[in-house]
């Protein structure tokens, strides 16, 4: 058949619609050659318009499509054997950088049966893979990053424990030392924040995995009898936000390290029970012993940093502190009631 | 013959901490060596048989890192009891030598120590040594 006459056969409409179509696009007929291109392609892959019609696909521009596996693709999808979806393909061209392509290409169903055409859709992703890579290795680079934040902050903490604990093993005033062990159970505690942090997505803490944590941290370091004294975490499903569980864990743990030193004297045994449930807004922490009570009147001990630190921590929550007898021992209940003692409150203040 | 006290080797490049593992080790009661990168602990357990357990970093300058040492030393002094520390996110167990510990940095000190009590008091797979 010859080649002229194939092209005289065109609707003028197929012709405009192609030569205008957005995506760059080739019609061809059976035997691979142009029968019309789009504007866009022409522009894409700077090409001549007025070269092209009428000549092979392996012939246009200077020679760099003429690549045999998709023109063996081609010959597939017009003998209805096959059809090229989203092929992979690079356009190389001398002193030109190469171009990753994904083309489509199928028989277009005109009705006419005897007359083969073939509509190629051809999508330079060269600048979208790029951006792509670029976007995958900035996800690994902030990951690396993220990593070795985590990996510094706990190195600099294992510093600082280091260093209290060389200087508690040094001192010689029993009350000295007992400072320096209440700071580094304080470091620790943040220490087990950061890990929980660590291992966790989006930045949020789950308190329970948290919680125990850092009982098993202040348990290692301050219960020389594990068969004597435990501490439980009975927490519900809550998750946090980090500052909100800073918070949270140093209260637990100034209140756990008092228990331990002053609720089971003479190798007294029992429990520190850790609570932690929330609804909506409102939400209750408890610290419960099963010792000897809180003395009260003139055995009552001097506030100390410690109660200081859980006074200080529980208003800034707006939390209300209870203390209460356990019956034996003692609970120390904080609580956040939405509304409750807030300034906006304002019935009371009327 | 055995010997009074067990032998701990450090190796930890960070001069602090390094200063309070030793410290820590001494405390326990145990004799300490120290050696503040892979090559270095492979020299000190060359020149000495009489290592019991060491304690390493993982993150370390140098040609090794404090798992691919303690593989190192599982294979070449099999008796040598190991304890892993790392401030790296956390390590499986399983990525060390079986029967070595890993603790997450900031360590519990009772945690370590009671730890190196439990491992030297073990058996070793290789027969007892020293």
């Amino acid at each position: 058949m010859p080649q002229t006459s194939t092209i005289h056969y065109e609707a003028a409409s197929t012709l405009a619609v192609v030569v205008s179509s957005n995506e760059p696009l080739l019609l061809l007929s059976e035997d691979q050659k142009v029968v019309a291109a789009s504007a866009s392609f022409c522009r894409a892959f700077d090409i001549d318009p007025s070269t092209v019609t009428g000549r092979g696909l392996g012939e246009i521009g200077d020679g760099e499509w003429d690549m045999p596996r998709l023109a063996s693709l081609l010959r597939a999808t017009a003998s209805g054997s096959a059809r090229i979806e989203a092929y992979e393909i690079d356009l190389l061209r001398p002193s030109r950088k190469t171009r990753n392509l994904v083309v489509n290409a199928r028989t277009l169903d005109d009705g006419d049966i005897d007359r083969i055409r073939l509509l190629l859709a051809v999508t330079d992703v060269t600048d979208a893979r790029a951006e792509t890579r670029l976007k995958d290795d900035l996800i690994r680079d902030k990951a690396i990053l993220l990593q070795e934040v985590q990996h510094r902050v706990a190195n600099s903490l294992q510093i600082i424990a280091s260093v209290l604990m060389q200087s508690a093993r040094r001192v010689q005033s029993d009350e000295a030392r007992g400072h320096l062990h209440n700071a580094h159970h304080r470091v620790m505690s943040i220490a087990a924040l950061q890990r929980q942090l660590s291992t966790s997505s989006g930045g949020r803490v789950e308190l329970r995995a948290y919680f125990t944590q850092l009982c098993q941290s202040l348990g290692a370091s301050m219960i020389s009898d594990p068969d004597r004294l435990s501490i439980a975490v009975q927490v519900d499903d809550s998750v946090v936000e980090p500052d909100f569980s800073v918070s949270l864990g140093l209260i637990v743990t100034e209140l756990v390290i008092n228990a331990l030193k002053h609720a089971f004297p003479d190798d007294r045994m029992g429990t520190i029970v850790i609570g932690y449930r929330s609804s909506g807004d409102d939400w209750t922490l408890s610290i419960t012993d099963d010792g000897i009570g809180m003395p009260a009147g003139t055995d009552a001990p001097k506030a100390g940093l410690g109660t200081g630190i859980v006074e200080a921590l529980a208003r800034n929550l707006q939390g209300e502190i209870r203390l209460s007898d356990a019956g034996p021992g003692t609970a120390v209940t904080i609580s956040h009631r939405q509304g409750a003692g807030l300034p906006t409150d304002v019935s009371k203040a009327a | 013959m055995k010997k009074d006290k067990a032998v701990v080797l450090v190796v930890e490049d960070n001069t602090i901490i390094r200063m309070g593992a030793v410290d820590l080790v001494l405390a326990a009661g145990y004799e300490a060596l120290e050696a503040c990168d892979a090559d270095e602990a492979i020299r000190i357990l060359e020149a000495r048989s009489d290592i019991d357990l060491v304690f390493t970093d993982v993150q370390m300058p140098g040609t090794m890192d404090g798992i691919k040492l303690s593989h190192y030393i599982r294979n070449r002094w099999p008796p040598v009891k190991l304890i892993v520390a790392s401030g790296a996110a956390i390590l499986e167990e399983s990525s060390l030598p079986s029967g070595s510990r890993f603790f997450p940095k900031p360590y519990d000190e009772h945690a370590i120590t009671d730890a190196m009590a439990r491992l030297l008091a073990s058996e070793t797979p290789a027969g007892t040594a020293g």
